[in-house]
């Protein structure tokens, strides 16, 4: 539930939801969820029931669940904004905090807690600069611990996205990461042209 | 790629029961030669079945399959050979699997090279390549081959029946083995008593966990009065270390669409809800090709079959709450509400989903639904124990060496399950101990493996039998630092309804917490079975009663590891970091001086390219040098 709180700063202290509202907007929200969400209401009428599935078509879309569309999924639904938070807050899947752009998901089933997961997870924690379920301030990646994933056969395993790695020692835990930065770097340097001719190969 | 359109994976119009029988006359045979082994060294008719569970996917078996699809296409072979992608066929540590039929051969980590040399080799001129086929040594040290590895040589399969043998997205392959000739019987043939009868005298109970009479279940439902009922899959398996609901799920949709018809047509419900968890997002999708596909078919909707029965499904999606597989906190969440249990009475046979009358069933109990009313009770009956009916579907993973799925009849002995099926140990080292029921279950330790695998047994033992998940442990596992584990997680999934739970797993927790830090008092074992056994007898429900499981018989069969950890302030599998004390092996240190910059306290000191040494003093057992260190020098012991 790590990705429910926030950052105490002495700027938030004593100030709570409001504040916590406010520092979670600060990001502009791509005005076509909301079309998204009139169109699945129009699609699938009913009230309460239709919350989680449409929550689940919102953060695919938008990533997180910031309030201003909380509000909006709660007026469509006939129900009160603190009655869909209730619900964003109970289970872990929904997060109101963005994501990175590498969500590092490292599995902590039991297949994968022994055979050393806690060690992947410290491994990764070390190289990327992250507490569970924190975001690095690029956004480039976050970590998250995960449920069993299911692909026991490959512990420790690690879902990148959607894309899961097994077999995982510290070292194959390395050189992922430093994949995934020199992606990174590569893709920037080719936005700015500067590198792109040598990138197109 | 694929000329032969027969096999066209959608039927795509309204069926009858005399299209279906033409289905089963003209796609059976083609189905069964996928279950012989006929070693025929030559060019003919083959089919290569390649394993599209979970587990294989994330090895690349969609690449592997692809790249055969396009090399039989390139060797002219697509006329007499197809790729089938089928749902998990067990195996996971092998993956991807590929199985060459009708010789019945097996290639294990099918590597792009293999999968050219399959084809080229195998396919095209009927040359088994021995190398790479699937073996294993026998007892007498014989090289059993393929179908003959215990692996597969002694499961019995019931629920698994068609994983791994037909393609999950093809309705044909599904009725070809007999799929839906149970809702046929029960809609055209027999009473709904008849129907009850059966299902009560095959002794299947619920593979939830509870493992409550399926048949009683089912009665108690239909007796409920109530115009609307529901009929309800819990699919949401959240135990870690269980996948055997997902791979129902991806290999077999069907089998659990048509169960869930006929418990309808049985109750007397027109709706049913699959309730599946959001991490599962391919049985999400086949499960819902499946659905569109039967609607279309006529097997779903109004007038199924031409009966008058209507009856149709919808799937929900959790969203991350191990809690939810408890039922009432599941029909909570299917209604859009945090998933927190209520208390019962009432059950959910008298109200259940908004309030009305509901049979909840999961997965692995669905699929053995069509085959009990096919083969019928003696059958099914005759195969477990006295108590325990049928068969059970198990998770290997942990320790073991064939980690993966086996169907195996109740009654057999963990032993054979975990040296036979499962290959013993990985590491070689000894078995130490098989943690069967995930957070809610318990530890048999090695010294009990003989124990037969069925309900009771395992419940005299401080075990559950659970949803399935074995996790089987080597000795490098200390069993403290196990119960921390899944008490963590039953903090973590907690909904925080009723106190005992809420807080007095919490408690058990930091008690555990400071003795894997060499914290513990020499009272704290007392206190964990004490507070242990209230929380047992004072939670609302089934997850805060069996909270305390995992300690409680880790306490009762790992006692003295335990004790270790409190007097001596040490851990003898070397795994809870604060009581190991750290060395750098001289061989394997390379100097860079990363484990230096990483310890906390300037514990470690060493010039760049010499070796490193870590002053003890000074350590404080944190472990991050353990990590750092990317030669693997450094050991905890």
């Amino acid at each position: 539930m790590a990705e429910m709180r926030n950052e105490v700063t002495e700027e938030t202290v004593g100030h709570g939801f409001l504040d916590v509202q406010r520092l979670e907007t600060e990001e502009a929200i791509d005005p076509e969820v909301y079309r998204i969400i009139d169109q699945y209401v129009f699609k699938h009428p009913g009230g309460q029931e239709q919350l989680i599935p449409l929550l689940h078509r919102v953060q695919q879309y938008l990533g997180y669940l910031p309030f201003p569309v909380q509000e909006y999924v709660a007026g469509r639904l006939d129900l009160s904004p603190v009655e869909v938070y209730a619900v964003i807050s109970f289970y872990h899947f929904f997060t109101t905090t963005p994501r990175g752009r590498y969500q590092l998901k490292v599995c902590m089933g039991t297949a994968c807690f022994v055979n050393n997961a806690q060690t992947i997870c410290d491994v990764v924690g070390d190289l990327s600069g992250l507490e569970v379920g924190g975001v690095t301030e690029d956004r480039l990646f976050s970590l998250e611990q995960v449920r069993c994933i299911g692909a026991c056969g490959l512990a420790p395993a690690l879902m990148v996205n959607d894309d899961a790695h097994g077999h995982l020692t510290p070292n194959a835990v390395r050189k992922l990461i430093r994949k995934l930065k020199s992606t990174a770097r590569k893709e920037k340097n080719g936005n700015g042209g500067e590198a792109s001719s040598e990138h197109k190969h | 790629m694929n000329t032969n359109t027969e096999f066209s994976p959608a039927v795509v119009r309204p069926l009858d029961r005399e299209v279906m029988a033409a289905i089963r006359e003209r796609v059976r045979p083609v189905i069964e030669e996928r279950l012989v082994t006929r070693r025929e060294p030559e060019p003919l008719r083959r089919e290569v079945l390649v394993c599209h569970g979970g587990a294989c996917i994330s090895c690349r078996a969609v690449p592997v399959a692809d790249l055969m699809e396009a090399a039989i296409d390139q060797a002219g072979l697509a006329d007499q050979t197809r790729v089938v992608r089928v749902g998990c066929m067990g195996l996971c540590d092998a993956g991807p699997l590929v199985l060459v039929s009708p010789d019945g051969v097996y290639y294990p980590r099918v590597t792009e090279d293999l999968a050219h040399r399959i084809v080229n080799e195998h396919v095209s001129s009927g040359a088994v390549i021995e190398d790479a086929e699937l073996t294993w040594e026998g007892p007498d040290g014989e090289t059993l081959r393929s179908r003959e590895v215990p692996f597969f040589a002694r499961q019995l399969k019931i629920a698994l029946r068609n994983c791994g043998v037909i393609d999950p997205g093809s309705l044909e392959e599904y009725i070809a083995t007999d799929g839906y000739a149970a809702l046929e019987k029960v809609l055209f043939e027999m009473t709904l008593d008849q129907v009850l009868a059966e299902l009560k005298r095959s002794g299947l109970r619920g593979r939830g966990g509870a493992g409550f009479p399926v048949g009683l279940k089912w009665q108690f439902v239909h007796d409920a009065e109530g115009d609307v009922k529901y009929v309800v899959c819990n699919a949401d398996e959240g135990d870690p270390g269980a996948f055997m609901d997902r791979s129902i799920l991806e290999g077999d949709p069907y089998s659990v669409v048509e169960a869930m018809t006929i418990a309808g047509r049985i109750i007397g419900s027109k709706q049913g809800y699959v309730y599946v968890r959001a991490e599962y997002p391919l049985a999400i999708e086949r499960l819902e090709a499946s659905l569109e596909n039967a609607r279309s078919s006529g097997l779903l909707g109004e007038d199924i079959l031409g009966s008058g029965f209507d009856f149709d499904l919808e799937i929900r999606i959790g969203a991350g709450a191990f809690v939810c597989g408890e039922e009432t906190a599941l029909m909570h969440s299917i209604e859009g509400k945090r998933g927190m249990p209520h208390p019962r009475p009432p059950f959910p046979a008298q109200k259940g989903l908004w309030k009305r009358p509901t049979l909840l069933n999961n997965v692995e109990s669905w699929a053995n639904i069509s085959p009990i009313l096919l083969r019928g009770a003696p059958w099914y009956a005759s195969i477990g124990t006295a108590r325990s009916k049928g068969t059970k579907v198990f998770a290997l993973a942990g320790a073991i060496r064939n980690t993966g799925l086996v169907e195996v009849p109740m009654g057999i002995s963990l032993r054979e399950v975990v040296e036979d099926l499962g290959g013993g140990i990985r590491s070689g080292l000894p078995f130490k101990a098989a943690q069967s029921g995930g957070p809610s279950g318990g530890c048999v330790p090695a010294a009990e493996a003989d124990v037969s695998v069925d309900y009771e047994s395992l419940q005299e033992l401080g075990a559950i039998m659970g949803s399935g998940g074995l996790i089987v442990m080597d000795e490098t596992t200390c069993m403290v630092e196990l119960a921390r584990f899944f008490m963590d997680f039953i903090v973590d999934e907690s909904c925080g309804k009723c106190p005992p739970c809420r807080i007095g797993n919490r408690v058990m927790l930091s008690i555990l917490e400071r003795i894997t830090r060499g914290e513990g008092q020499e009272d704290d074992l007392d206190l964990l079975e004490r507070l242990g056994e209230h929380i047992q007898l004072s939670s609302l429900c089934g997850l805060g009663q069996t909270g305390p499981n995992p300690v409680l018989s880790t306490l009762r069969h790992f006692r003295e590891e335990y004790e270790i950890h409190v007097r001596e302030r040490r851990c003898p599998a070397g795994q809870c970091r604060a009581l190991l004390t750290y060395t750098i092996t001289e061989d394997l240190c390379n100097g860079c001086h990363v484990c230096a910059k990483a310890c906390p306290v300037d514990a470690i000191s060493g010039e760049i390219k010499n070796v490193h040494l870590i002053d003890q003093e000074v350590c404080t057992h944190c472990g991050a040098c353990l990590t750092a260190c990317p030669t693997g020098a450094i050991e905890g012991k």
